[in-house]
């Protein structure tokens, strides 16, 4: 137990942040309040910095986690995208009480401020995130993927004084109760048909179950009811209906926090859980070991996941709701990664993860940056000759769009091969021409976000929107941006960093292939 | 031999179905004996609320301040922390003193009582006990 605690050394810190936000949000002077943002990236940069010095080769042996490497990996990743979501929410919280009260109409009263408490869960759903790449076993999952989500809920009512916002976050909370309450119910299948919560023992009791003739079948609904419940979190169909709603009810900075670190938790959690099955070859039914009523349902669910997503989004005139189906859209093309198993397909999801995170957070960067009258724009009409105004800006509209079309050379084209060589590589043809199919499909509205901005002319309508006064959006977008420029150049290097997790994997997977020739396993308590 | 398991797994809820079927008898019966064997002495006074020996006044379906709820909230805050603190305490006790061993022990509660009272400190700057 102690050997983990050193794993759990970043999310210690950033707790510590998040006890200095909730205060500091509450001071009387608008400096300390307005220097939250600024105090929330020292802590993630902490964090980031903290974490690769942590895997040793010693601890990591000695943790007995499933995959240790993954949260090398994810933490670094989900802290530095955290930076980016930061810088977009600058300003975007009591925007108006904090502009009366500099004008000295009201008075400072710490009931009404929100700021400190949104920064507060902004870090404790990242942290949720980061303990999901710990986990192992049920319990701590199941705990690690509602503090990802519960803080969610309440970001995405505070986010902007609207009815709409407060309609979504309603949706979302009774949804997303459904969906835990859903892989609680599988988790507690699990455990009832195999007596084990630890991720490592379920694993080596269901290759025990494999060897001996299959898996019980009372696991299967348990692993059926959680791959359910976990998709949710990622927006999968058919857990995808709060989508569009719910995201085009939150300001436009929650929404990119929404579509990046809930998917990753969800993406880490299916690996997770679909690691205790297994991927390896040993399970009889043809090269992939995924049990075949699990392979299907993933099967069919990316399949309609790419499908509805792409095809909702094509029937959207807002930018937001359209984003949010292309969110969904991009969920089904992780499902091929984890459809494709260890080690290319984790790793192209890994990979992809970081690809979909950086191109999805500057498309809504640029969306976040400009507003009417102190309301932000949504529609895609209100984009429409953006580079007479905002040459720059309509670049990164451009560029986030081609991305995430898959477009190469950019950010989005690298995670897309990837996933689609791994597809290949474990002999789902069929996946992958629908993949395929569907990416030509999602061609057609991404390029109106690269057309309206660059080739369209200005109208009367667009000519009202103005840049926000606050200028760290636009300098998000700008970041991201290049980055979808200049990270395909590093995409082996990333890649490889997302390929150590699955090195250590494949050292833990010899345990299970070992595991059916030891002498008589219990396979029940 | 998967139905095998269906049914060995099964086997290991006999336990619960007992417990079960015990709860539901033993309510059962005591409603029953108490219905059957008890003494019955009814009117206006008895058939009223208890409210802990106060004599009931008004309706119970009003509306409360929602300053209650808030001052709950707060409460759970220490309710909670004596939870942990009962088995730490227990723990303690038994480390040898002045061991590294009891120094951590001593600096993980402390650092949680720490989160707590910043909590509390929280709540107080939130105005949640001003009664204006």
């Amino acid at each position: 137990m102690a050997d983990k605690l050193w794993f759990l050394i970043p999310e210690i810190w950033l707790f510590v942040g998040v006890v200095v936000v909730s205060v500091m949000g509450l001071s009387r002077r608008k400096m300390f309040r307005d220097l939250l943002p600024l105090v929330v990236c020292v802590f993630l940069v902490g964090a980031f910095i903290i974490t690769p010095l942590l895997y040793s080769e010693q601890r990591i042996s000695a943790a007995g986690l499933l995959m240790p490497m993954l949260g090398k990996y994810v933490k670094m990743l989900v802290c530095a995208i955290g930076v980016i979501l930061t810088m977009l929410s600058v300003g975007l919280i009591d925007r108006d009480l904090e502009a009366s009260m500099s004008a000295g109409r009201t008075r400072f009263d710490p009931i009404r401020v929100n700021r400190g408490e949104y920064f507060s869960f902004f870090m404790l759903s990242i942290i949720g995130v980061m303990l999901v790449c710990n986990a192992n076993d049920l319990i701590w999952l199941f705990l690690a993927l509602e503090l990802t989500s519960l803080p969610t809920y309440i970001m995405v009512a505070i986010s902007r004084p609207s009815r709409k916002a407060q309609e979504a976050a309603v949706k979302y909370f009774f949804l997303g109760a459904m969906s835990a309450a859903m892989f609680l119910y599988g988790f507690a299948l699990l455990y009832g048909a195999t007596g084990e919560i630890e991720l490592t023992k379920l694993r080596d009791v269901f290759a025990a179950q494999a060897a001996a003739g299959g898996l019980n079948r009372v696991a299967i609904v348990g692993l059926i009811l959680t791959v359910m419940g976990i998709s949710f979190k990622m927006a999968v169909v058919p857990m995808h209906f709060y989508a569009a709603d719910v995201y085009e009810g939150a300001a436009s900075p929650v929404t990119a926090f929404l579509a990046f670190v809930p998917k990753t938790a969800g993406a880490v959690a299916l690996i997770l859980i679909l690691s205790t099955v297994g991927w390896s070859g040993h399970y009889g039914n043809g090269a992939h070991g995924l049990p075949r009523e699990i392979l299907t349902a993933l099967w069919i669910m990316a399949v309609l996941t790419m499908t509805l997503g792409n095809i909702g989004a094509l029937l959207q005139r807002s930018a937001k709701r359209m984003l949010a189906y292309s969110s969904i859209a991009h969920s089904g093309y992780i499902l091929i990664g984890l459809i494709a198993g260890p080690p290319h397909g984790l790793n192209a999801v890994l990979f992809y993860l970081l690809a979909y995170g950086v191109m999805n957070t500057a498309a809504f960067a640029v969306l976040a940056s400009f507003e009417r009258k102190g309301e932000e724009i949504e529609s895609l009409a209100d984009l429409a000759g953006l580079r007479h105004r905002y040459p720059v800006m309509a670049v990164a509209m451009a560029l986030a769009a081609g991305s995430l079309i898959g477009f190469p050379p950019l950010l989005g084209f690298a995670g897309k091969l990837y996933l689609f060589i791994a597809g290949v590589d474990a002999g789902h043809i069929a996946l992958i021409v629908i993949a395929g199919v569907n990416s030509a499909i999602s061609a057609f509205y991404y390029l109106w976000l690269v057309g309206l901005p660059i080739l369209a002319q200005s109208t009367p309508q667009s000519e009202t929107v103005v840049a926000r006064p606050v200028v760290w959006p636009r300098v998000a977008a700008i970041v991201t941006a290049i980055g979808v420029v200049i990270l395909p150049l590093f995409a082996q290097s990333l890649l490889k960093a997302s390929q150590a997790v699955t090195v250590e994997r494949e050292t833990t997977a010899l345990d299970v292939t070992v595991a059916p020739d030891q002498p008589e396993q219990p396979t029940s308590p | 031999m998967s139905m095998l398991m269906l049914a060995v797994d099964l086997d290991a809820y006999i336990p619960i179905g007992l417990l079960v079927v015990m709860a539901i008898v033993f309510a059962a019966a005591n409603l029953l004996m108490s219905h059957v064997m008890g003494p019955r002495r009814e009117g206006p006074i008895k058939g009223s609320t208890y409210e802990s020996g106060m004599d009931p006044i008004g309706s119970a379906r009003k509306r409360f301040n929602v300053r209650f709820y808030i001052l709950a909230m707060t409460f759970l805050v220490f309710d909670v922390e004596i939870i942990f603190l009962y088995p730490w305490a227990v723990t303690f006790a038994k480390l040898a003193p002045q061991s590294d061993e009891a120094a951590l022990f001593l600096g993980r509660i402390m650092f949680f009582i720490a989160t707590s009272i910043i909590a509390y400190v929280y709540a107080w700057r939130k105005g949640v006990f001003r009664w204006d």
